[in-house]
């Protein structure tokens, strides 16, 4: 079978193609804003066997800024990681690397990985390639918008609750969120760390299933990683999808029943499924990752790196005013919150309560899980949304994290895919898989992708992308 | 109610997370907190009899031989914000 990096072999090796390529990410990121960093020669400084007949030989690809890249900066999209520069690279960016990938760039994101637009971020501004004045997604936005424009094969982000598969939904890509532990989580800065795992954005079903197949795998670095093995075999062609009202906007509505029609023409059985647990999705989500992050971004301090206060008086103000001045509004919310139910007095209301109830939300898809094969839902409620008083709030945007946030507290392959383009705009869906099954995710996909394959922004169609 | 919080609380929960919040902060962080916890109030009518809470992920401790492997730890002092020597300088310490 033709290799999915073709288009891409070798690009920086030719000296040629490397200028046309460099000319184009200028220009493009000019308007679209994905990069925090970029520069193909460190990238290139990072591959110390340059075969050219590696799989991944020149290829240029991108690592969201909250994976570690030795020599690149590691900010998290904030202020208080703003002049760090990592001192190791993260296990999955080792291995593309040791194929003969070059890591170009480092992509925005909401700080810390919290946010559902990139508009958190404290370091720039990332617009969607398919309509300036609308959102990335987030929060890989950048890594999705890069990837969009034609400005790297692929991209590497990182998922907590929906933050590969929601932006790569908003920008008209492919985008896996794998199994809890199926990639090593050593070099990815901690944010929710029962939750986070690194994911891919690529154009194409087959690339996204080569680059996880490079990535994936137990690493002594990471007690939670895992072999995985094979994965489960496909067990029936019979697609769990969700009933009652969704409270989708009209075009993911569309979106969604188009996708239930091709597979049902393709000769699945479509069979509503009850996730009994699914109203209470966000409040656990939010409550498990709040608390987590308030324990992980403790270790911000101010004193052995990153941000520091101009003056104080003593290590414990030194250590108040790098985080008070360090973070933003949205990390500082999620740090109180989860402070608070992590409370004596309140823990065992929120904390200990939404634990249980992850139980169970795990238990609902075991049972899902016996009767069909795959689940297929939409990503988000909305498409890429405008920016402002049109847009969504900081809340609204979390409840809209009710499609995403399963697969993440019940550590399930998810992968969202472009189900359309509506209005001028992509629309994703997603595929969620028992444990280690993100081969049945692969061939699932791949048969919409044959019809409908992945849509070009119409300002961004380098040549070197399929379908421009 | 358990789920609402006043300015007091919240003072308290900044303090617990090394945090100075500001007149502004207080008012506008306050609100969002309000408003979330009182939506993570919906967990409490679920019923979690029988519950037990879970551990993430399934695997077993895995234990790597007890041997040194020394990192770089000249790389690690680069980051540092001010050195003197080997030493990272911190405000007095009383």
């Amino acid at each position: 079978m033709e290799s999915p990096f073709l288009r891409w072999r070798n690009f920086l090796s030719d000296s040629a193609a490397r200028k046309k390529y460099e000319d184009y990410v200028k220009a493009a990121d000019a308007k679209v804003g994905a990069f925090l960093e970029f520069d193909a020669d460190r990238g290139l400084g990072l591959v110390s066997d340059a075969n050219p007949g590696a799989d991944l030989a020149g290829v240029p690809f991108a690592v969201k800024d909250i994976i570690a890249v030795k020599g690149f900066h590691l900010t998290c999209g904030s202020k208080i990681l703003e002049n760090l520069v990592s001192p190791y690279t993260a296990t999955a960016v080792e291995k593309l690397i040791a194929r003969g990938g070059v890591m170009v760039g480092k992509t925005n994101l909401d700080e810390f990985g919290m946010g559902s637009s990139t508009d958190n971020s404290a370091l720039g501004k990332t617009n969607n390639p398919w309509d300036q004045g609308r959102v990335a997604g987030g929060s890989s936005g950048g890594s999705a918008a890069a990837v969009a424009a034609g400005m790297a094969a692929f991209a590497l982000g990182s998922d907590t609750g929906g933050s590969v598969r929601q932006p790569a939904a908003f920008c008209g890509v492919y985008g896996l969120k794998p199994t809890y532990g199926a990639v090593s989580r050593y070099g990815l800065v901690a944010y929710a760390s029962s939750l986070d795992v690194i994911g891919v954005c690529a154009r194409s079903v087959e690339m996204t299933r080569a680059v996880f197949d490079i990535i994936r795998g137990q690493d002594e670095k990471d007690q939670s990683s895992q072999a995985g093995g094979s994965g489960p075999a496909a067990k029936n062609r019979v697609i769990g999808v969700l009933g009652g009202n969704l409270g989708l906007d009209p075009a993911v509505d569309r979106a969604y029943r188009k996708t239930m029609d091709f597979y049902k023409a393709q000769g699945f059985e479509l069979r509503e499924i009850n996730l009994a647990m699914a109203e209470y999705y966000v409040p656990v989500y939010y409550t498990i990752a709040t608390a987590e992050a308030s324990a992980n971004l403790a270790r911000y301090t101010g004193v052995r790196y990153g941000y520091r206060p101009d003056y104080a008086e003593n290590p414990e103000e030194l250590t108040r005013k790098a985080r008070s001045e360090g973070f933003g509004s949205e990390v500082k919310l999620r740090i109180l919150l989860g402070t608070y139910v992590l409370r004596s007095g309140f823990q065992d209301q929120y904390y200990q309560r939404a634990h249980k109830l992850r139980e169970a939300i795990r238990a609902d898809f075991d049972k899902a899980f016996g009767g069909a094969g795959l689940i297929l839902m939409p990503v988000f409620p909305t498409q890429a949304f405008l920016r402002g008083q049109s847009g969504l709030d900081q809340f609204q945007q979390k409840l809209a994290d009710r499609f995403t946030t399963a697969a993440n507290l019940a550590g399930l392959p998810a992968m969202s895919f472009p189900a359309a383009v509506e209005d001028g705009l992509p629309v994703g869906m997603q595929f969620m898989a028992p444990a280690f099954g993100e081969a049945l995710l692969f061939d699932a996909i791949k048969l919409y992708e044959a019809q409908f394959p992945c849509p070009v922004p119409p300002s961004y169609k380098p040549e070197w992308i399929e379908g421009s | 109610m358990i789920h609402s919080m006043d300015v007091s609380e919240l003072k308290i929960t900044a303090e617990l997370a090394n945090l100075d919040l500001t007149g502004e902060d207080l008012a506008s962080l306050g609100n969002e907190v309000e408003k979330i916890l009182d939506y993570f109030s919906s967990m409490m009518e679920a019923d979690t009899a029988g519950l037990a809470a879970g551990k993430a992920g399934s695997a077993a401790n895995r234990l790597r031989p007890d041997v040194r492997t020394p990192g770089d730890a000249d790389a690690l002092l680069e980051n540092a914000p001010e050195l003197e020597g080997r030493f990272i300088v911190i405000p007095n310490v009383l």
